[in-house]
C-alpha cells in the first residue's frame, strides 16, 4: 500500500493522525541516549521523534566537501530535495508503525494559499487553530503541542542547537513568532515562478545557482530572499529557525509542501533530469545522482532512488499555484 | 525505490543498532571552520578570464565578550551566513549577530556565559 498525502486544512483524518503520530513518536524511547549522539551532559534517552531532530542537525553540519562552507549534506545544494524526501519517507514509515496504519501519510500545509492573505492576517490561518498546530508564543500555549509546566510528559524541546551551532540538551516549550523576521509567507505567484524553471539545478551547485532547486530552497532571487522553503521557516520563527527546526511538527508540513511542489515540477518537466549526474566532479560528492546521501537512522540511499516515490506515497492534489 | 528496500532499515531495531553500534557517522561538533579564539575564516574562490581568484576573509565575533564560534561563511555575492540560523543570509555581519541574539535568548542572558557553562548547561524553563 502507498500513502496519500493530503492537505492538513481540508482532511480531518490526516490532521488527527499526524498529531497523534508525532505525539506517540515523541513519547517513544527505543534506547539511544544523548551520549550515543555526542550531546553533552548526562546521558538521557532520546525519543524517536527527536532522533530526526538530531539527524537534520548533523546533516546540516556535514559540509560537502569540507573544504568549502556553503553546500552541506542536505541543504544549499542539489541534494536538498531528495534528502528531505528521504527524511520524510523515513518519518512517515515511523508514523505508520506507531499508528498501525500503513496508509497514513504526512499532511502538507499549502502555505502559498495562506500567503495570498494580507501579511497582517496570515496568522489567522486555520493551521494555527487549537485543533491543528496551535498558535505562537515563547512558549506556545495553545494546541496539541502547548507547553504545560505541570506535565513533564507533554511536548517539550529536549534537544536543540545553541548559538555556537552545537546540539545541547533542553527542557522547555516550543517557540514560534509569526512574521517577526519576515513580513509574509510565500505567495502562489512565487510558486508559479519556480515552476517556470525547467532546469533542476546548475553550476555552481550552491546558494547562487539558477534553477528550480535553489528557487524552491529559497536563496534566489536574492532580492526576494528568503524565499519559498526558507521563508516559511523564517516566518514561523522560534524553533523553526535553528538547525534543530524539526523540533516543530510544522517542519514536516512545510517540507511536505515543498516535496509536493517538486512532484508537480517532475510532472511538468518529465524530461528534465536530476542534476548533477555521476560524471560531475568529486567536489560534488553527496549531491550527484548516485552518491550516498547522509543518513543517521538507516542505510544511505541515493538521489536517484528518491526520484520516484510512488511506492511510498502520492499527493491528492498537485495544483500547487 | 521499493518500500521493502527501506522498510527493513527503518525498523526500530535497525535504527537502534545503527545508532548504538557505530553505524552512523556523526560529524564532530567542532565549531565548523573556527580557528580558536572566535576566529572564523571564509575562503571564496572564482575563475575569471582564466585567472583563479581566492578571497580569504577572517571574522572574529563577540557578544558581551563571549566569542561566537559556530561556522560562518561568505558566498561569492558577499552574503554572510551562519550555521545556527541556516535559512537566512545577511548583507551585514552585524545584522546577523543581532539575529543570533534574538534567536538564542538563553545564550545571551546576564551578559553571556562561561566556556564551561556552554558545554554543560541545559536550556530550560521549568519542570
Amino acid at each position: 500500500m502507498a500513502a496519500t498525502r493530503r492537505n492538513i486544512l481540508t482532511d480531518t483524518t490526516a490532521r488527527k493522525n499526524y498529531i497523534q503520530g508525532v505525539t506517540l513518536l515523541k513519547q517513544e524511547f527505543l534506547g539511544p541516549t544523548t551520549a550515543d549522539l555526542q550531546i553533552p551532559g548526562p546521558a538521557v534517552p532520546v525519543s524517536t521523534y527527536d532522533l530526526f531532530v538530531v539527524w537534520h542537525h548533523y546533516a546540516m553540519g556535514t559540509f560537502t566537501p569540507q573544504t568549502q562552507g556553503d553546500r552541506n549534506a542536505a541543504h544549499r545544494g542539489p541534494v536538498f530535495l531528495p534528502w528531505h524526501r528521504f527524511m520524510l519517507i523515513l518519518l512517515e514509515l515511523q508514523l505508520q508503525r506507531v499508528l498501525n496504519d500503513a496508509d497514513a501519510g504526512i499532511p502538507y500545509w499549502d502555505w502559498a494559499a495562506d500567503g495570498e492573505a494580507a501579511p497582517a492576517d496570515q496568522d489567522d490561518s486555520a493551521v494555527w487553530n487549537d485543533d491543528c498546530m496551535g498558535g505562537q508564543g515563547s512558549p506556545i500555549t495553545t494546541g496539541p503541542f502547548a507547553f504545560d509546566a505541570n506535565d513533564p510528559a507533554g511536548w517539550r524541546v529536549r534537544v536543540t542547537a545553541d548559538v555556537q551551532g552545537e546540539l545541547v540538551q533542553a527542557n522547555r516549550g516550543l517557540r514560534r513568532g509569526f512574521g517577526q523576521n519576515v513580513a509574509g509567507l510565500p505567495t502562489q505567484a512565487d510558486v508559479a515562478a519556480a515552476l517556470n524553471l525547467n532546469e533542476y539545478d546548475r553550476s555552481p551547485w550552491s546558494t547562487q545557482s539558477p534553477g528550480f532547486r535553489n528557487r524552491v530552497e529559497g536563496w534566489r532571487p536574492l532580492a526576494g530572499a528568503p524565499g519559498l522553503h526558507n521563508r516559511v521557516h523564517v516566518w514561523v520563527g522560534g524553533d523553526m529557525l535553528p538547525s534543530s527546526s524539526p523540533n516543530d511538527p510544522v517542519f514536516y508540513l512545510n517540507h511536505c509542501n515543498e516535496d509536493r511542489i517538486w512532484a508537480a515540477w517532475q510532472d511538468t518537466f518529465p524530461n528534465s533530469p536530476y542534476l548533477p549526474d555521476q560524471t560531475a566532479s568529486a567536489e560534488l560528492r553527496g549531491h550527484r545522482i548516485d552518491d550516498d546521501m547522509y543518513s543517521l537512522l538507516t542505510n544511505p540511499v541515493t538521489p536517484r532512488q528518491m526520484l520516484d516515490p510512488s511506492d511510498f506515497y502520492s499527493y491528492d492534489d498537485l495544483q500547487v499555484s | 525505490m521499493k518500500r521493502e528496500e527501506l522498510s527493513l532499515g527503518a525498523a526500530p531495531e535497525s535504527i537502534v543498532q545503527r545508532l548504538t553500534e557505530g553505524g552512523a557517522e556523526l560529524p564532530t561538533q567542532d565549531h565548523g571552520h573556527g580557528h580558536g579564539g572566535g576566529q572564523m575564516e571564509s575562503v571564496r574562490e572564482a575563475t575569471y578570464r582564466g585567472h583563479h581568484i581566492v578571497v580569504r576573509t577572517t571574522y572574529q565575533l563577540e557578544v558581551d565578550g563571549m566569542p561566537i564560534e559556530g561556522h560562518m561563511g561568505v558566498t561569492n555575492d558577499g552574503q554572510v551566513h551562519y550555521h545556527a540560523v541556516p535559512n537566512l543570509s545577511f548583507a551585514s555581519a552585524v545584522d546577523m549577530v543581532k539575529k543570533l541574539i534574538d534567536t538564542f535568548p538563553e545564550d545571551f542572558q546576564a551578559g553571556g556565559h562561561t566556556e564551561a557553562g556552554r558545554h554543560t548547561h541545559t536550556h530550560g524553563q521549568g519542570s
